[in-house]
């Protein structure tokens, strides 16, 4: 059987509604830490989020990885650690040196070579002080819609299916063409 | 679904009504409200100027500073303090409301009210250090008043106020005026609180913190003038059997609920709508007129008068969604501005009655002590009105209602103790926590909070000390739940006490004349009348010659809300009470701070905050204090 090509999902963040108030950022931090708020702050952890509200002329909105169907990121790895995978564009960790030339070629800004909570490698003193990261749809989070999506408070970020959005635009004009179309029969119009 | 939400059964009935209807309550609000800012839960957000709002990144790479170069501990620290300030200023203004209104009294220009309780004017004379011997009531009761409003204009810092003097321990006063804690002037401390946390002031997070105990402190003076005097007007509370939850609603009666927190009004309500009862039931109302209480209003007229307790916090909008209240008249503090649409949807009258709060949709019925008496006619008059126009067939009625034994001020457990040793009192009570059947002592308070199943945490960790001998008191809306659960009645005592507990509160209570035990848990009041444990401990530690931070009683707050309440944990931790919060406090984004209040607090005061989200870990955690604190004794 023949493989079905989707595009892989993006989140999507309206700029309109978007207030600055970090809380995708704060709340991306928290999923990918693998504690709660609370207790993060109590034991003073460094978490640092996947996505990152950029203010730009009059609007605000949070960045993140665009899942990009033919990433540069993956094209440019020396060691083959991003890949299509999982509808998304996915991060081998094991395979990443933090040769941070991923983070060069993203137009978007997306990636960082950083670790997701500070504690563990610098401690052991090994010289790697992570991998690249970016937004993962929080598939490693167990969560059924990426967290910033559920924290933010106007609303202002989606997840977008594009065979949903695109068959939802073809159904719209669609309807608006076959409501014209009714006319030009109407009038015997022919092309 | 409403499982996670209350544990009162009524709101279970009430809550599918409300949805058929389509009206939204708190529940539907907090949902919808979800989720909630984590930088807000955490306290590091600042909008304390324009240059503002700044938020400190609690986690990562993000800004440590805010824009004024204010860190998380400072942030974290004025705005907590900022919530003490707010609970102090509510507290004493409804103090200086009652002592203004004594002072009426005294030169006889409220003929509304009287002094109800001149022992207790007398007894609190003596307490302040005037000399009530051969002088009239009523010059008695001017000197009170102006003693109390002292408290509110005395610009001597190094003289402490009048009431918090009067009402601590002396080791306590030493301890606190050794820390620069003791408040001089209620009005002062609360505007310095203001002005040290204005942009460019106090950015020492401990001195900050000291500052907001200070204020707390402040707030346990107006507490304590608020209560006593209330007391000397209306009448000191003393054991009286009434009911409580929404059952108390009748459906053959003008309902009228007084909700709130001040009793100078509800009081005046109660005395008019007895003289109005035929007028309600000329309207058709077979059983004239029922009043009933909500919220710290309702524990004002509930422990002074037997008025019996619909509900507490959380759930007054239910008491609405029964289609039969048909006046909710309100005063001050906690009273949820939803109320008057929800009003509107039924025929209820909303009416507010203080010039300083107001609520859009209602009706405002401006309440003056010169006119009390006309305005609560007036009032009862609207309500008799409404009455006349409920729908019947709108009528909800939930089937649930408990005893409770209620009105356990501290003269009212010394009456009970008495009765066992008339000559010393307080000797069957130190006896009793010496030999062990007593274990400890755990005082109840605070609101409830759409955070927990409304007044699970109350009842399960009231059920677990209970068990394990610990004699329980409550306040506020703590004291609203034990009452709507059952927990104040003598059937209570004999299912939950531990077997020592019980027999101590079977012969206090037989002693005392309840045919029976005293309720589980002892009823002292509204939240204000916080400060009558203190005068008990206050009482029981001068007695052995210790000081508050060395008895075994700790204080809960299980499902906390308001600023009043981050006040009064405070200032409770102040006078060296272990107080337990079962709501995180919006403090842990700065670590300093959260140590502060948590851990260095106990070598400063003796008391400490301890946080402990899940009730029967609480319990536990309140049990190892108790402990602690007896082995610390030698007992």
């Amino acid at each position: 059987m023949k493989k079905q090509q989707h595009e892989n999902a993006i989140v999507f963040a309206d700029p309109e509604r978007c207030l600055g108030c970090h809380s995708c950022e704060l709340s991306c931090a928290v999923a990918h830490s693998g504690c709660d708020l609370y207790s993060a702050a109590i034991k003073g952890l460094t978490l640092r989020p996947r996505n990152k509200v950029v203010a730009a002329g009059d609007a605000s909105i949070p960045i993140q990885c665009r899942q990009c169907e033919d990433a540069p990121c993956a094209l440019a790895c020396p060691t083959g650690a991003i890949l299509q995978q999982d509808s998304m564009v996915s991060i081998r960790e094991k395979n990443c040196v933090g040769c941070k030339v991923c983070v060069m070629v993203c137009p978007f800004g997306a990636i960082s070579v950083k670790p997701d909570a500070d504690g563990d490698l610098e401690a052991e003193g090994r010289t790697n002080r992570g991998v690249a990261r970016k937004c993962d749809l929080c598939a490693r989070t167990g969560r059924d819609v990426p967290a910033c999506i559920e924290a933010c408070p106007t609303k202002a970020i989606t997840l977008v299916n594009l065979d949903d959005l695109r068959q939802t635009l073809l159904e719209a004009r669609a309807a608006e063409l076959a409501h014209s179309y009714k006319y030009l029969k109407q009038r015997k119009v022919k092309p | 679904m409403t499982t996670n939400q209350s544990i009162d059964p009524s709101a279970a009935a009430l809550l599918p009504v409300a949805k058929k209807q389509g009206i939204s309550t708190v529940w539907d609000r907090h949902k919808a409200m979800q989720p909630q800012c984590g930088f807000g839960q955490l306290g590091v957000c600042c909008r304390i100027c324009w240059k503002g709002p700044c938020r400190v990144d609690p986690f990562g790479d993000g800004p440590q500073v805010g824009i004024c170069g204010a860190n998380a501990d400072t942030i974290v620290a004025r705005n907590v303090i900022r919530m003490i300030a707010a609970g102090a200023a509510s507290h004493s203004e409804h103090g200086r409301h009652i002592a203004l209104a004594l002072l009426g009294v005294a030169k006889g220009e409220l003929p509304a009210y009287q002094i109800r309780d001149e022992q207790k004017l007398r007894s609190v004379a003596a307490k302040l250090g005037i000399n009530s011997e051969g002088k009239e009531i009523a010059a008695i009761a001017e000197e009170i008043a102006l003693a109390s409003l002292e408290d509110f204009r005395n610009q001597d810092h190094d003289k402490p106020c009048n009431w918090i003097a009067s009402a601590l321990t002396a080791k306590r006063l030493e301890r606190l005026a050794g820390l620069h804690v003791l408040p001089h002037n209620i009005d002062a401390v609360i505007t310095q609180i203001m002005a040290r946390t204005h942009v460019g002031c106090d950015s020492d997070p401990v001195n900050l913190i000291l500052g907001g105990i200070k204020g707390a402190l402040a707030d346990f003076d107006g507490m304590c003038l608020a209560t006593e005097l209330s007391d000397a007007v209306f009448g000191t509370p003393s054991p009286v059997v009434t009911a409580a939850n929404l059952g108390v609603i009748k459906e053959g009666a003008v309902n009228i609920a007084v909700h709130g927190h001040n009793p100078l009004l509800s009081e005046i309500v109660c005395d008019v709508a007895l003289l109005m009862d035929d007028e309600a039931r000329k309207a058709g109302a077979k059983d004239g007129i029922n009043i009933i209480g909500i919220c710290c209003t309702g524990n004002e007229v509930m422990v002074r008068h037997g008025i019996p307790l619909a509900t507490n916090y959380l759930s007054q909008e239910l008491a609405l969604i029964t289609g039969a209240v048909d006046a909710m008249v309100v005063d001050v503090q906690c009273i949820m501005p939803s109320v008057s649409e929800i009003g509107a949807c039924f025929h209820t009258e909303i009416i507010t009655t203080m010039d300083d709060n107001k609520i859009t949709g209602a009706r405002h019925v401006r309440f003056r002590e010169e006119t009390a008496v006309e305005n609560a006619r007036q009032i009862v008059g609207f309500a008799i009105d409404a009455f006349k126009r409920r729908d019947p067939l709108r009528v909800n009625i939930p089937d649930f209602k408990q005893t409770a034994i209620v009105g356990f001020g501290t003269e009212a457990i010394m009456g009970a103790l008495g009765a066992i040793n008339a000559e010393d009192p307080l000797k069957p009570l130190i006896d009793n926590i010496a030999n062990g059947n007593i274990r400890g002592i755990a005082l109840f308070a605070g609101c409830n909070n759409t955070q927990v199943a409304q007044d699970s945490s109350f009842v399960t960790i009231a059920k677990k000390l209970a068990k394990n001998n610990v004699l329980l008191l409550a306040t506020g809306c703590g004291a609203g739940s034990f009452a709507k659960h059952g927990l104040m009645s003598q059937e209570a005592t004999d299912e939950y006490a531990g077997e020592s507990l019980k027999a101590v509160l079977t012969a206090i209570g037989t002693a005392a004349g309840l045919n029976g035990p005293l309720p589980l848990v002892l009823h002292m009041g509204s939240c204000v009348d916080n400060s009558r444990a203190v005068e008990v401990a206050g009482a029981v530690a001068n007695r052995l010659g210790v000081d508050l931070d060395q008895l075994p009683l700790v204080a809960s707050a299980p499902e906390a809300m308001s600023e009043k309440a981050v006040a009064i944990g405070t200032w409770s931790v102040a006078l060296g009470i272990p107080t337990h919060l079962g709501i995180m406090p919006q403090i842990t984004g700065s670590a300093m701070v959260t140590e502060l209040l948590t851990e260095t607090a106990k070598e400063l005061f003796g008391g400490y905050f301890m946080v402990e989200l899940d009730p029967n870990q609480a319990a536990d955690k309140l049990l190892t204090v108790i402990d602690e604190r007896r082995k610390a004794l030698g007992i």
